[in-house]
């Protein structure tokens, strides 16, 4: 009894910086949130900030070419890709963070051999500088180029749980089988969530 | 006097068996030692993209299990691969996987030879060691 309590009352923290504020003579906190942006898919479509509004969806940084950790994480991505395939109120976000060499058509063949389809799963790709400025600021993992690693780049294998309201909720090693089921448990309690 | 040699030489055929046996098992033992250690090295070099049951990623990664490959292609083609990487597409079961294999450039041939005899054994139906003078030379000759 007192176990299924707990559970019941069991909520995610919000990840990031806050302040404080004093509003009306009251004090009130502001999570940091996933600021706009706006990217080109594998379809060759725009994607922002406002496809995901009030929707609760994992990010992740990868590049096509990349011949370490990518493949586990695309591996556990689309566990939650086939699993969720049905709810709508879930999405899915890669960036390249090789976005020179990633061109939309080069996502697009890599999307058409993973079996995989936008929205549900956008690939995006843009300006490098806004996207390590996103990745690094916003979702809170490291994404640079490093002439000294494998593929060329350095970049966490992290999965990143972002809620209906752009806070991060949940950061995750995309490259473990055990860590995206605790993930899988997370988006259940997101997904009851109002 | 007739029955002497015949009882040696039933002994001597006796103890070639014996040693060939010994041998045998003593070469069964270093083989399973590379299947070991070649299975540690794919998980570490390989088993990103082929998954650890050889079953491979949609199409963007080709299986290793189950596969027309191990006909296909000789032990020496597949050093290449995996030393050097696979550019162009492969036909794997008759599909054309298009994506670039990376190379694997800090492999040594044992290594390599080990990986093999991993490979061989557990998908390729191919019991044999891939001895590492064969890697090397495999290795050297690579296209």
């Amino acid at each position: 009894m007192l176990l299924a309590a707990c559970q019941e009352k069991k909520t995610l923290p919000i990840l990031g910086n806050k302040e404080t504020i004093i509003k009306q003579g009251k004090a009130d906190t502001l999570y940091q949130q996933i600021p706009a942006f706006q990217f080109l898919n594998q379809d060759s479509s725009w994607v922002s900030d406002r496809d995901y509004a009030g929707k609760i969806y994992v990010a992740d940084f990868f590049f096509t070419s990349c011949p370490t950790i990518c493949p586990k994480m695309k591996t556990q991505m689309l566990r939650l890709y086939e699993r969720y395939a049905n709810e709508n109120q879930l999405a899915l976000l890669s960036f390249s963070i090789d976005p020179d060499f990633d061109q939309p058509h080069v996502l697009k063949a890599y999307a058409d051999r993973l079996h995989i389809k936008s929205p549900k799963w956008n690939l995006v790709t843009g300006a490098k500088a806004k996207i390590y400025e996103l990745g690094q600021k916003s979702f809170m993992v490291t994404a640079q180029e490093d002439k000294n690693e494998a593929g060329g780049f350095v970049h966490s294998g992290a999965f990143i749980l972002v809620d209906k309201q752009k806070h991060v909720r949940g950061i995750y090693d995309g490259t473990k089988e055990q860590e995206v089921n605790h993930l899988i448990e997370d988006i259940e309690l997101l997904l009851k969530e109002k | 006097m007739k029955q002497i040699p015949s009882f040696l030489g039933l002994m001597a055929i006796l103890a070639v068996c014996i040693a060939q046996t010994s041998c045998q098992s003593k070469e069964e033992i270093f083989r399973q030692q590379y299947v070991v250690e070649g299975m540690m090295q794919y998980e570490k070099h390989c088993e990103n993209c082929h998954q650890k049951d050889g079953s491979g990623l949609k199409d963007l990664y080709p299986p290793l299990a189950k596969t027309d490959l191990w006909k296909r292609l000789n032990a020496n083609q597949i050093a290449c691969i995996i030393k050097n990487g696979q550019k162009e597409a492969i036909l794997v079961n008759q599909k054309p996987y298009q994506n670039y294999m990376p190379g694997n450039a800090k492999l040594e041939a044992l290594d390599v030879a080990e990986i093999i005899t991993y490979l061989r054994d557990k998908w390729g139906n191919d019991p044999r060691i891939f001895p590492l003078d064969s890697a090397r030379l495999a290795l050297k000759n690579c296209p």
